[in-house]
């Protein structure tokens, strides 16, 4: 059916959502996390089980795979329509029960709860703290559905603008609404639609930049396989203001299933007379299509993106001219995040003023952040603008892992920095982050814990981007292979006196010189490590001593007699055999036939194996035996999930936590 | 009309300038007899920006004088601020790494107070990923060669990494060369570990260039240069084409 004007659009919104809905869901994860775990399978199962029960549409039972419902490390999930109970790690097994026990008599599966103390969605404080703007339909709809997403509201903006805003109107919208870019730079979107906007030219372009090179981010994946048609109602909005009639969606070349639902989503759009040729009898046309991505992290660039759609190679230009004057093909351009994109309707439905009314004043609305590393809930969480880090890190993802404490959180991707714990109580916002050294980027949080080494973590994050260095410019081809090297030599204990030095000089003068914005931004992990965690990297370079038990040889394993239950987790662990005592007695480290590898510090779950310096001696060991006992968190708080020894010696059945390794003890 | 609109002025180290507007840097520079290291640019093909040796401070911040369009009224450009010249010596420092030998870059160093760090020393080959043969290649339409890589295992190759096969023979590359990494040899003519033949003058016998590249010329049996210019000036003076009874001689 094609809709010829807005009131034909607005008529079907208003059947659509008064239409009734089905009696009970399950909603099948079909996020990143839980495809990978199989949710594709689950999703199969399901439905073949409703099948052979003879249910079905008629009887107003459905089962369907949504959007990312955020806790993606109990994948694969299950949602359920109305009770809101909440499913982790189903199984083929699970489904028949599930089939018959919640979705036709209403009833919870206790076993596969994700958490059994609070059954409900509504109930758990992942949810509690979030502000779901932009996924609000993620476990509510099937994302390549239209109906789905008139239904829920979609759609009304686009109506609203032709009928009633015109082009100028949307713009001013968007331009009041304080709105800021959400692929990592937060530049203010209203200055770019006002320049591409009059900016001179006949052809103008929008583009939407789904290219999300972070390592471990997967926010801007689950958007476009959430809800493809929230970000192409916006770009069509952003085209309508400007006077672009064509856009393309940059997809990141490994998401080969975004690419399919965009594409499917802009078949529909186009179907219904969205998308295309004189939209809604206004006149206004716009052509969408995807692109896919050059599959390399600098393609994400602003200019190397363009480049790359071009068909040429995708490497960053020199630009001294902003592409809303001169961009694709040289013609003024408006290119935004698709988070950014997905803002838009929402502005331009509820107004400006409303939008304001989430997140802080200069911070506007909310972000989709991506929680992982040592932390126990790691997933999708989309919070306002400004909540403290502390919110984030401990109120939704629930802390670190037992046994250890916090020690940084990596913000905004490889090229973030590492804030310490006396940065948690900072705002995630886009102007707090750069003055900490961190950046929002694309709002990938890695939470590290104490095992995790500084220098080590800013060698991992100088490696990758040297990996990625496209090699154009001098500065960053050939120094972040320096950097590189030298936090290497730093990690193996062949640090020379001034290497720090010689490193943050190096960080700078590569951020002042490099061409494009990988270059300026790679030496941010290095510096913000260095100036959180300085005294580490002296460790490094004048002791040779690595106090996480990180770097192999940089360090002695030594248990602490008074925090060691004698639970036997490190005695397994050791490759080489050292470690011995009884159950339940301290254990004793045998040096001399020590590898250093640190297994026993990783794995000990009571902060009683620890990294100590080569050569120190034997009463500095024993003041810090004691110092740790006195103060068994230091830094960080008692609410680290630190078992005490008392504790766990009164009850030695409680069973290790996931992934916490007793096994063989 | 009014001379605001078409001039823009600002100062280059306290000197004043005014150039029409969207002049480069560099060239602004040139014009107030001010040099600046350059190593990617030629004047005669089009800037890239990526040795970023050229950096010089306006605002606070450092801008590659090479592509840097002069726009806006009342610029303040320093070309020897310390942090300029700390940039220099950074980037000087880390292209020796690639050239270690190259008399130019040697000066350069000297120049900044820098030498080449050992902990870069098995990258040296002499090239230093400016470009500029890409570039001339590219700008002769031939396309043969191109960077190839990403990171520091950039090159220039042809496709494949293998001799170019759409190497025309015609030395532009190698000419271009700041380092004089490209090897050839004139005569007998070959470049890109190929040989190419060379075709004679048909007046004086002396090579005029490889077959594929006067084809790409579109001139099939050309004269070279000095006959060309003899037989036209002849021509306009109404006399015979001259011959030459020792061919290759002069
Ligand atoms: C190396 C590099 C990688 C980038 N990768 C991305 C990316 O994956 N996604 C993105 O939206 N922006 C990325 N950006 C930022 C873009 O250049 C651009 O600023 C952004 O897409 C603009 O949209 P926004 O204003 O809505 O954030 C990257 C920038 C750099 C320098
Ligand atoms: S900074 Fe790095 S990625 Fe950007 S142009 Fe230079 S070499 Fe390429
Ligand atoms: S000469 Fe300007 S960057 Fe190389």
């Amino acid at each position: 059916m094609r809709l010829l004007d807005p009131s034909g659009l607005e008529a079907l919104r208003v059947a659509l959502a008064g239409a009734p809905a089905p009696k009970r869901r399950l909603w099948v994860c079909g996020g990143p996390g839980c495809l990978a775990s199989g949710a594709a399978k689950i999703q199969a199962a399901l439905a073949a089980e409703v099948k052979a029960k003879g249910l079905g549409d008629g009887v107003g039972l459905r089962t369907d795979l949504t959007g990312c419902l955020g806790l993606c490390e109990m994948g694969p999930m299950v949602g359920v329509e109305p009770e809101g109970y909440l499913y982790g790690n189903v199984t083929v097994e699970d489904c028949r029960e599930l089939v018959s026990e919640t979705l036709l008599a209403g009833l919870p599966v206790g076993r596969l709860l994700a958490n059994p103390d609070n059954p409900t969605r509504s109930e758990q404080p992942f949810y509690q703290s979030q502000t779901q703007l932009i996924t609000k339909r993620f476990g509510k709809t099937i994302p390549g559905s239209i109906e789905d997403y008139l239904k829920t509201g979609g759609y009304a903006a686009l109506g609203l603008a032709i009928s009633k805003l015109g082009p100028l109107g949307v713009a001013e919208r968007v331009e009041a609404s304080g709105l800021r870019g959400r692929g990592g730079g937060g530049f203010p979107a209203g200055r770019k639609w006002a320049s591409c906007r009059l900016a001179p030219g006949t052809a103008k372009y929008v583009l939407a930049n789904g290219d999300e090179g972070d390592p471990g981010a997967f926010m801007n994946r689950s958007l476009m396989e959430g809800d493809p048609f929230s970000i192409i109602e916006g770009m069509t909005l952003g085209a309508y203001a400007v006077g672009a009639s064509r856009g393309f969606i940059y997809v990141r070349h490994e998401y080969p299933i975004s690419v399919e639902r965009l594409d499917g989503a802009i078949k529909e759009a186009e179907k219904m007379g969205l998308l295309g040729h004189n939209i809604l009898g206004s006149g206004f046309s716009f052509n969408l299509s995807t692109v896919e991505g050059g599959g390399a992290f600098v393609c994400g660039e602003s200019t190397a993106l363009m480049a790359s759609i071009e068909g040429r190679e995708g490497q960053p230009r020199v630009k001294y001219v902003r592409s809303t004057e001169k961009g694709l093909w040289d013609c003024p351009t408006l290119l935004q995040n698709v988070e950014t994109w997905a803002n838009v309707p929402i502005i331009v439905e509820r107004g400006p003023e409303w939008f304001k009314s989430k997140g802080t004043k200069d911070n506007p609305g909310t972000k989709v952040f991506c929680l992982v590393g040592q932390v126990k809930y790691s997933g999708l969480i989309e919070m306002p603008l400004g909540s403290p880090i502390r919110t984030l890190v401990f109120g939704v993802g629930g802390g670190t892992k037992p046994g250890r404490r916090f020690k940084a959180v990596q913000i905004g991707g490889p090229s973030g920095g590492c804030l310490p714990y006396s940065a948690l109580d900072l705002p995630l916002d886009f102007d707090s982050l750069s003055k900490a050294g961190a950046i929002m980027g694309s709002g990938g949080l890695i939470v590290m814990d104490d095992i995790s080494c500084v220098v080590d973590v800013a060698r991992y994050f100088t490696g990758f981007l040297m990996g990625e260095s496209c090699g154009k410019c001098a500065p960053c081809r050939e120094g972040l292979t320096l950097i590189y090297r030298i936090l290497d030599d730093l990690c193996q204990g062949r640090g020379r006196e001034g290497d720090s030095a010689v490193l943050e000089k190096l960080a700078t003068n590569l951020a002042r010189t490099a061409l494009c914005g990988l270059g300026q931004s790679a030496g941010n992990p290095l510096l913000s490590t260095m100036r959180h965690f300085g005294e580490e990297y002296l460790e490094h370079e004048l002791e040779g001593f690595c106090r996480s038990g990180r770097c192999q040889g940089l360090f002695w394993p030594d248990i602490n007699p008074n925090l060691c239950v004698g639970c036997g987790s490190c005695l397994a662990a050791c490759p080489t055999r050292v470690i011995s005592g009884q159950k339940k007695e301290p254990h004793r480290i045998d040096l001399t036939g020590c590898v250093s590898c640190g297994s026993c510090i990783a794995i000990c779950r009571f902060g009683a194996a620890k990294a100590i310096r080569k050569g120190g001696s034997q009463a500095a060991r024993q003041a810090d035996h004691q110092a740790d006992l006195a103060d068994p968190s230091k830094d960080a708080p008692k609410t680290n999930n630190i078992p005490t020894p008392q504790s766990v010696t009164k009850d030695p059945t409680q069973p290790a936590p996931k992934g916490g390794g007793q096994a063989g003890a | 009309m009014s001379q605001a609109i078409t001039k823009v002025t600002g100062t280059i180290d306290g000197r004043g300038f005014s150039v029409p507007i969207g002049t480069t840097l560099l060239e602004a520079a040139k014009s107030l007899g001010l040099t600046i290291p350059t190593l990617c640019h030629h004047p005669g093909l089009p800037a890239d920006g990526n040795c970023r040796l050229c950096l010089v401070e306006t605002g606070g911040k450092l801008v590659a004088s090479c592509l840097f369009p002069l726009r806006t009224d009342g610029e303040a450009i320093l070309t020897q601020s310390p942090m300029v010249l700390e940039a220099r010596a950074f980037t000087v420092r880390l292209l020796l790494s690639r050239a270690p030998e190259d008399p130019r870059l040697l000066e350069l160093a000297r120049e900044y107070g820098t030498g080449p760090d050992p902990r870069l020393a098995d990258g040296a080959d002499g090239c230093l990923r400016c470009g500029l043969c890409v570039r001339a290649c590219r700008a002769s339409g031939t396309e043969a060669i191109a960077l190839v890589g990403r990171g520091r295992e950039r090159k220039v190759t042809g496709p494949f990494f293998e001799p170019p096969i759409d190497c025309v023979g015609c030395l532009a590359c190698a000419r271009v060369c700041p380092t004089g990494f490209i090897d050839f040899s004139e005569l007998p003519r070959s470049i890109w570990g190929r040989d190419f033949d060379l075709r004679p003058c048909p007046q004086c016998g002396r090579p005029v260039g490889t077959p594929e590249e006067l084809r790409r010329a579109g001139v099939e049996n050309p004269l070279c240069p000095s006959c060309r210019r003899l037989s036209y000036s002849r021509s306009l003076m109404g006399l015979p084409e001259a011959s030459f009874s020792n061919p290759g001689e002069r």
